[in-house]
């Protein structure tokens, strides 16, 4: 394996009219089989030109990322091709170990998903950077030195000189990025292989590794090859996209044309199940008022911001003030789960405290559904966590169905009854499923701890194995997936096991802490239509956590956004969305990744209301980068923290 | 938000399936074997292994005794199979103990975490502290010789090896989201660490645990050589070997190598075992 910010370079020796007349990149008929005879590509064909930017567009196991791998000869062991992958004018898949080191030295480089993973964790920034210019080009240090500071200078890191001396581990996933990206460009490649480079990361910091990206392709006219499962992301970057299914190309075309118009099956359904921040959110509302659910506006309007501060009456107030709209009892009717005033501080042994969650208010009336929405290090999963009772908070009071719920439960029966008010779907179903118990036994131990203690009568067996099946087929899964092991079910399976088990409960209140995140956009449509229809049937109460906003947008009536442990704005989903109050929820908005040609038609209005607002754009100038990564230091250690703590619950 | 192995990343690792599968066989067969004519001793050997026959006093490998005869002239063949029942024997009881009493502890310090991790891991620093031999040695010393004491020591000497193995997993499995999730589903601290987190990690330690097998033969073998051990007449590889001394220096080697190689060949196989276990579960488990 070459190291991940080994430089590709010019095949200098190349003839220039076998180039002009393929383009930069050129693979024909790619077919790839591992040794045992599966093949995993079926004739794969694709062209970068010079300077062009291509999406390549697909589902996890589709094979986008294996094809990318095989332009710059990174091929599974014993795997065999056939077919034509040509790179600037030589073929990788016959060329020498000489040939193809060349070719990675000028002609490609590569950026990969999880940038922590490609770095040598115990070389310095200016180690990594220097030593292709040094080893392989023969530059001396001085000037490699001077190159690197050069390129950091270009991926707008705020102080190149002091960065080349740190360590990896002092670094935010997104400056780190930042560094692989100027790693990738040492040597000036031809083509910029990007994989991923930024779904590890929060959606602002996505934003500025894009703006670097686009800006380098401008300045040096790289071609371009980007892999990614975000239609939304493919399509405010690319100028094609070839759309990639089970190891084949589906469709293939102007990115605007593919993803306005798709023609295949498969687009089609990827378009569909992608969530939007624009155009109509078919899941919120229809539901809430599909079951005639209480969808009544809980929280303060969105123009008070300040937080509640412990007074759990002014919320019980707020919502009876406001009411709600569907029928008249529901009016008197007090929130099904109430937090107000929540704190937590996590303190570490010899270094500043952490104030993970900083007197947050959360309402959510019966039957309703809010969201909480914050990048990493916002508090968002402090709280979740503190609600279902993994971790205690300092201050302030959660209840549940008007019950106390804020302690961490100790004895028996407390365990049981918190476990009944409130149950939680966590964001990973690899990890959150015990890896030796099958699907239909989890549901069972839950059925079993509930049924036989506080429920007053022992379920029989055969009478919790009829519930166990009933449960998986409400989520839509079969007697023949009680016996699996987590193993042998996909994600969106996992998922769906995970919620069924939190269902056996039958709790008052679902916390779903970033429950769809790990998923693929079509199984998280399915999960996400999974989660309305029970909410349809069973007036299920939702927390609905995530960094997503067009996520929120289809399941969650309310919404809250948290920025460092405090609540900054709230109110309607439909409002905060379309007239947002506060500035990061302006900034988390613009992040999220819009197509080109709705971009050029939202700039225009954001002119006009940037001339209205005295100008306060963000323009990622140094100082908006030294801020935002010293954000990022601190979530870093936020999630540290909590990550510490959780390991102490027991 | 957390970076998932992808298709490519999967498939690029993956297929490497070394020829161990050979080597496995074989040492297994090998220990199956061991056991074999430790359990039918008396069907298998030739002779009663403390027959003294003074007409055949360190013979050489013959029809009628295969391996030759000691310097008692007893048949080396009967006393190595009898003598794989202590040899065999010994390790077991050890191995078993020390992974019951590990696993039992490495849970308490890993769950509990705290105070109790802090003292328990002072109290295996200083076990370590001790050579196993000399633990067993002074056990000798203060309950007297024969099997028990050694095994009994030697139990304690390697216990701390397997709770620090099993606290390290137990301790890394309690921040795993699906403890959280059984939390959050009602169940109790004491139900999660010894019906659900304890079976996902006992795979890996017995795996582990297997490997002291061959240490704690070397060793008791060692120990019956000093005269310690296991008593004569009993047969006993490492007792054999102790008393072909003066047959070596008569230039008859065979009955000191006999048990030696026996040793050396278990031993090995016991490891090829442990280690080709502690592969399989160590990748297979982990999703």
């Amino acid at each position: 394996m070459t190291a991940p910010h080994s430089v590709l370079g010019t095949a200098g020796t190349g003839s220039p009219a076998a180039s002009a007349s393929t383009g930069l990149l050129d693979v024909r008929d790619l077919t790839l089989d591992l040794a045992d005879g599966t093949r995993l590509l079926h004739g794969i064909t694709l062209r970068v030109a010079a300077g062009e930017t291509v999406g390549l567009v697909g589902e996890s196991g589709s094979g986008k990322s294996l094809t990318a791998r095989t332009v710059l000869g990174l091929l599974p062991a014993r795997a065999v091709t056939t077919g034509d992958v040509e790179l600037d004018g030589t073929g990788v898949l016959t060329a020498s170990a000489q040939e193809l080191r060349r070719l990675r030295r000028r002609t490609a480089a590569m950026i990969f998903q999880d940038p922590r993973a490609g770095i040598n964790p115990m070389r310095t920034i200016g180690d990594h950077l220097t030593e292709a210019l040094r080893l392989a080009e023969g530059w001396s240090a001085d000037a490699a030195r001077a190159r690197a500071v050069e390129l950091l200078e270009a991926v707008r890191l705020p102080r190149p000189e002091d960065h080349l001396r740190q360590y990896p581990h002092e670094f935010s996933g997104g400056m780190l990025q930042r560094v692989m990206i100027a790693g990738a460009l040492t040597t000036s490649p031809k083509l910029l292989v990007c994989d991923e480079p930024t779904t590890a990361l929060d959606v602002t910091t996505q934003a500025e590794i894009i703006g670097v990206l686009a800006e380098q392709r401008a300045s040096r006219g790289m071609g371009m090859l980007f892999i990614t499962h975000d239609l939304n992301l493919a399509a405010s970057l690319c100028d094609r996209v070839y759309v990639m299914s089970g190891g084949h190309v589906v469709e293939q075309g102007q990115a605007r044309v593919v993803l306005r118009d798709p023609k295949a099956e498969y687009t089609r359904r990827l378009v569909a199940a992608t969530p939007m921040l624009a155009g109509v959110a078919p899941g919120a509302l229809a539901s809430a008022a599909d079951g005639g659910h209480i969808s009544g506006v809980i929280v303060r309007h969105a123009g008070q911001q300040h937080p509640f501060t412990g007074a759990s009456s002014s919320i019980s107030e707020t919502v009876r003030a406001v009411g709600t709209d569907a029928g008249g009892s529901a009016v008197s009717a007090p929130p099904m789960l109430e937090a107000a005033g929540v704190s937590k501080t996590y303190h570490r042994r010899g270094k500043e405290p952490v104030r993970a969650v900083v007197a947050a208010s959360v309402a959510v009336p019966r039957g309703g559904a809010v969201g909480v929405v914050g990048e990493s290090g916002s508090g968002k999963s402090t709280l979740a966590r503190m609600i279902v009772g993994l971790e205690s908070a300092d201050s302030g009071d959660i209840r549940i169905d008007g019950r106390e719920r804020t302690a961490v439960p100790r004895s028996r029966r407390e365990r049981l009854a918190h476990a009944r008010s409130v149950q939680m779907v966590f964001q990973d179903p690899y990890l959150s499923l015990d890896p030796r118990i099958t699907a239909g036994r989890a549901i069972e131990d839950a059925l079993r701890l509930h049924g036989a203690g506080g429920g007053g009568r022992r379920r029989g067996a055969a009478d919790a194995r009829a519930r166990v099946l009933d449960l998986l087929d409400q989520v839509g899964l079969g007697e023949k997936h009680a016996a699996a092991r987590p193993r042998t079910l996909s994600g969106g399976q996992r998922q769906r096991v995970a919620i069924a088990r939190a269902l056996a409960v039958e709790p008052d209140v679902l916390v779903m802490d970033e429950a769809t995140s790990a998923l693929d956009v079509s199984v998280q449509a399915q999960v996400l239509d999974l989660v309305d229809s029970i909410r349809r049937e069973r007036g299920l109460t939702v927390l609905f956590i995530s960094h997503d906003l067009a996520v929120v947008r289809r399941v969650c009536d309310e919404t809250v956004v948290m920025r460092r442990g405090e609540i900054v704005e709230r109110g309607r989903t439909a409002g905060l969305l379309a007239d947002p109050q506060h500035e990061y929820t302006r900034l988390l908005i613009d992040s999220v990744p819009k197509p080109g040609w709705d971009a050029e038609a939202a700039a225009v209005e954001l002119e006009a209301a940037d001339l209205d607002a005295g100008g306060a754009d963000r323009s990622a100038d140094a100082d908006d980068v030294v801020a935002d990564d010293a954000d990022d230091a601190e979530s870093a250690a936020v999630e540290a923290a909590s990550a510490a703590a959780s390991g102490q619950a027991r | 938000m957390t970076p998932t192995p992808t298709l490519a990343v999967t498939v690029m690792r993956a297929p490497r399936r070394p020829r161990a599968g050979l080597t496995f066989a074989i040492a297994l067969g090998v220990l199956a074997a061991m056991t074999l004519a430790a359990i039918f001793a008396p069907f298998l050997a030739p002779y009663n292994p403390d027959a003294v026959d003074f007409a055949a006093v360190n013979a050489g490998p013959s029809s009628a005794h295969w391996l030759g005869t000691d310097g008692l002239g007893r048949d080396t063949l009967s006393r190595l199979i009898y003598g794989a029942r202590t040899a065999l024997l010994g390790p077991l009881l050890v191995v078993v103990a020390s992974t019951v009493l590990g696993i039992l502890l490495g849970l308490l310090a890993g769950w509990r975490g705290g105070w109790v991790d802090a003292a328990l891991g002072r109290v295996f620093d200083v076990l370590f502290a001790f050579p196993s031999l000399l633990i067993a040695i002074m056990a000798v010393a203060l309950f007297g010789k024969g099997l028990a004491a050694p095994v009994i020591a030697m139990s304690i000497a390697y216990a701390p090896f397997v709770a620090r193995l099993t606290r390290s997993l137990i301790a890394a499995e309690r921040s795993r989201p699906y403890v959280a999730a059984y939390r959050v589903q009602g169940f109790g601290g004491a139900w999660i660490a010894l019906r659900r987190v304890l079976p996902n990690v006992t795979p890996i330690v017995g795996a582990q645990s297997t490997l002291n097998f061959g240490y704690v033969l070397a060793e008791l073998a060692a120990l019956s050589f000093l005269g310690l051990g296991v008593q004569p007449p009993t047969a006993d590889w490492g007792a054999m070997i102790n008393e072909s001394q003066a047959g070596l220096l008569g230039g008859h080697f065979l009955p000191a190598i006999v048990p030696a190689v026996a040793v050396v060949v278990v031993v090995v196989a016991v490891n090829i075992i442990g280690e080709e276990l502690s592969d399989r579960i160590g990748g297979g488990s982990r999703s």
